[in-house]
């Protein structure tokens, strides 16, 4: 027999089987999407390219640019400022920096509007009316909510770098400005380009916020296309598009990485020391600083607080405990399911032996890069089919009439989130188990202990912190998510997301406060919580 | 007559879809109580070979015995838990959750014996009043006792050291060297170890097996290689330290 059949065979393990069904059971909506691209588009398609495709991707390319350049500034800027200067408050401005994550950008674009409203703050305060229901406005809402992810990648960056390099710098007669554009921005690009993939992959995902302020986009095209048209040959063209530009960028960003090989080389330095100002450089770069926290966080939370207090006896209700409830449970299986599936596929990947077989993993993790409807739309297609079997079999077979068992159920619903989140539980654990390294499970298997055993014993009480981190992490990012939800939930089913989104939509716009505010509040524990491990680790 | 604890025969490792050849038709063999030093630099092969007979990974051709048994070629593979390989790791990959007790007693948690013989490995290394401290509460030379106590104790065909020396500083490397070799030979076990400095292997081994670019350049005894290096590496490593 051939050498390597014989390697094959001997390599095939229990687990080898197991990954591959893993990764298919996860890849679902994936191969659903490029599978059904062959059968053609739907009818409304070509009328869809002359008339509308150019407009959603005019508009996308637009939110692209806009939120770009402002991400980048104001999260570059912050960054640099609060590794590199003592400014007031810089201690708090630092955690308050990332504090815009924990608020979804579809409630942030909600209190603008209230904000920018006739009646709202800015008239109130100002007298001064501007419309923000726009493309700007939705470019700003955008921004100042997504921003942390450059500042959060920049800053990590900044406080990594050697003070070795800003001194011979200066020791070479560059002024700071000049340290600055010329050695330290060059060098931070990887890091900050890595943020920005992960604002244009929001700005991309992003449903509610577009929707309310009537802008049309790829994933308002998506909605349209299923719930409107009832095409879903046109909406999975849609979602091919949107994934094919995603996955543009992602290459974009791979691509650069690879070119510059010098990100994070220095290791074992000195850490850089901040240095003082004075005058009118200490309140300009105070300024620069705040403004994103003001527009990211301060302004929309104000605007949040006023409106729950406005109607809080209207809207706190035993109706409003019960969803409040539901999507707590919600979100706390799907962390769960989540973060059981990160740890199933990290394993079962190191017990295979097959080596082909390892790189496979990386299609199960792509669910974070595709948008949520896309997501819902490949898990519809194959449930609804399965039902209509389902349905037929029982019927032909037993004579009982059933009813959906997998469209409209929790079931598909938990299974979604766990396809687009699965990314962020495997990240976060994956990090950890690399830093833990492979030879204390060698060990442990030396000394006599199998797979299993080894887990249990040594892996899993070591992985533990970055196990409860993943559960966090996912458990606040289905708490705000938006698209997939309004697509699959089951009908009787609602979650605070879901109820915010229906009241803006109903335009009860105060109504949509207080729904908001609890997933902000929920939010804001895991931002501190990993401020807090990122500040430890730097330590 | 002596028998082969270890047997390597043709042993083939890539790496990296086959780009990179780590080992190329490595075959050699170790009887019994002997202590072999297999010495190279970086690169050559020598951690792929250690890892192949642990069974920490598969070979892509050739053959390795232990205990006259093949568990591994090309159609067998015996997993590393079922060898009985105990291995000193170059980080000593001792569980940090664990005292220096539960570390010892993890490979050994079934046997009837269990607290008796961690005694007796603790004596050995001279640990005896350490077993309730953790790993992260030891220093570096105390940390590698305990490795070995571990990896001792549950009494392995076949120990195997890599770099053991290496993260330690000059005056205790050459304490430890000697401690080494005592219990080595006081437990009569056999041995490889990994190094990259001449003089661990000069010191410690009976056997020394030299490998460049994954293929073995020189292999015999430590008296014969040491009189009669083979190459320019092997010499200018010699001449480094007579």
């Amino acid at each position: 027999m051939n050498k390597r059949v014989q390697n094959f065979l001997r390599d095939t393990n229990t687990w080898s089987i197991f990954l591959l069904a893993i990764v298919l059971f996860v890849a679902i909506p994936i191969i659903t999407i490029f599978v059904n691209l062959f059968k053609g588009p739907g009818e409304t398609w070509n009328h869809l390219v002359a008339n509308l495709l150019p407009n959603y991707l005019f508009n996308s390319l637009w939110l692209i640019l806009g939120t770009s350049v402002l991400t980048l500034f104001f999260g570059v800027a912050s960054a640099w400022i609060v590794s590199r200067y003592h400014i007031p408050l810089r201690k708090p401005l630092e955690w308050l920096l990332i504090l815009p994550l924990a608020i979804p950008s579809y409630i942030t674009a909600y209190a603008y509007a209230g904000i920018f409203d006739y009646g709202g703050m800015l008239e109130n305060i100002l007298h001064i009316k501007i419309d923000i229901m726009n493309m700007y406005g939705l470019v700003f809402v955008l921004s100042f909510s997504l921003y942390p992810y450059v500042y959060l990648s920049s800053r990590a960056f900044f406080l990594n770098q050697s003070a070795n390099i800003i001194e011979a710098s200066k020791l070479l007669g560059a002024s700071e400005r000049k340290t600055f554009f010329k050695l330290m921005l060059p060098l931070a690009r990887p890091a900050f380009i890595a943020g920005l993939v992960l604002v244009l992959m929001e700005v991309l995902n992003d449903y509610g916020a577009a929707k309310y302020y009537g802008i049309n986009t790829f994933t308002t095209g998506i909605f349209r296309a299923w719930f409107s048209l009832e095409e879903p040959e046109t909406a999975i063209y849609l979602s091919a598009i949107l994934v094919a530009i995603i996955f543009v960028l992602i290459s974009l960003e791979k691509w650069q990485r690879k070119r510059i090989g010098y990100f994070n080389s220095v290791k074992n330095h000195q850490k850089v020391q901040r240095e003082h100002l004075t005058g009118s450089t200490k309140i300009f770069f105070f300024i620069i600083v705040c403004i994103p926290v003001l527009f990211g966080f301060i302004l929309p939370v104000l605007q949040l607080i006023y409106w729950a207090f406005l109607t809080f006896k209207e809207v706190f209700t035993l109706n409003f405990v019960s969803l409040s409830l539901q999507s707590l449970g919600i979100a706390l299986l799907a962390a769960f399911s989540t973060v059981l599936m990160a740890l199933c596929i990290l394993f079962v990947s190191k017990w295979n032996r097959l080596a082909f077989l390892k790189p496979i993993v990386k299609i199960s993790v792509l669910g974070y890069a595709i948008p949520g409807a896309v997501i819902a739309i490949g898990i519809l297609i194959p449930a609804i089919f399965l039902d209509k079997w389902f349905i037929a079999f029982f019927k032909n077979i037993f004579d009982l009439k059933i009813g959906f068992i997998l469209n409209g159920t929790l079931m598909a619903l938990v299974y979604a989130y766990m396809v687009r989140f699965l990314a962020v539980a495997y990240g976060s654990i994956e990090a950890s188990s690399l830093k833990l390294g492979a030879s204390l499970s060698e060990a442990s298997k030396l000394l006599g202990s199998g797979h299993i055993a080894t887990f249990r014993k040594i892996e899993f009480p070591l992985l533990k912190p970055a196990i409860f981190s993943a559960f966090m992490l996912v458990f606040v990012d289905v708490m705000k998510e938006l698209p997939l939800t309004l697509i699959l939930k089951p009908y009787a089913v609602n979650t605070l997301a879901v109820k915010a989104y229906e009241y803006a939509s109903d335009e009860l716009i105060a109504e949509a406060a207080l729904p908001s505010l609890c997933i902000v509040v929920v939010g804001i524990l895991p931002v501190i919580f990993l401020n807090r491990l990122i500040s430890k680790e730097r330590s | 007559m002596s028998t082969s604890i270890v047997t390597v025969k043709k042993v083939h490792k890539t790496f990296n879809n086959h780009k990179i050849v780590a080992l190329k038709e490595v075959s050699f063999s170790l009887e019994e109580g002997k202590i072999l030093a297999i010495v190279g630099e970086s690169g050559s092969g020598k951690t792929t070979l250690i890892r192949l007979i642990a069974g920490l990974d598969v070979v892509d051709q050739g053959t390795i015995e232990l205990n006259q048994k093949v568990v591994s070629s090309n159609a067998v593979f015996i997993s590393p838990q079922q060898r009985n390989v105990g291995m000193v790791f170059q980080d000593y990959a001792l569980f940090p959750h664990f005292t220096v007790y539960d570390n010892i007693a993890y490979g050994i948690a079934s046997s009837p014996h269990k607290k008796e013989r961690i005694q007796e490995v603790l004596t050995l290394v001279g640990l005896l009043d350490k077993q309730q401290s953790y790993p992260g509460e030891l220093s570096g030379g105390q940390q590698q006792r305990v490795a070995l106590a571990r990896a001792l104790a549950p009494k392995p065909k076949l120990l195997i050291l890599d770099e053991p020396f290496s993260s330690l500083d000059v005056l205790l490397r050459g304490q430890l060297r000697k401690d080494l070799l005592e219990i080595l030979k006081q437990t009569q076990t056999t041995a490889i170890f990994v190094t990259h400095d001449i003089k661990d292997a000069i010191e410690i081994s009976d056997e020394i097996l030299v490998l460049q670019n994954g293929s073995i350049k020189q292999q015999g005894s430590t008296e014969r290689v040491y009189k009669n290096p083979k190459g320019t590496y092997m010499k200018l490593l010699f001449d480094s330290i007579r």
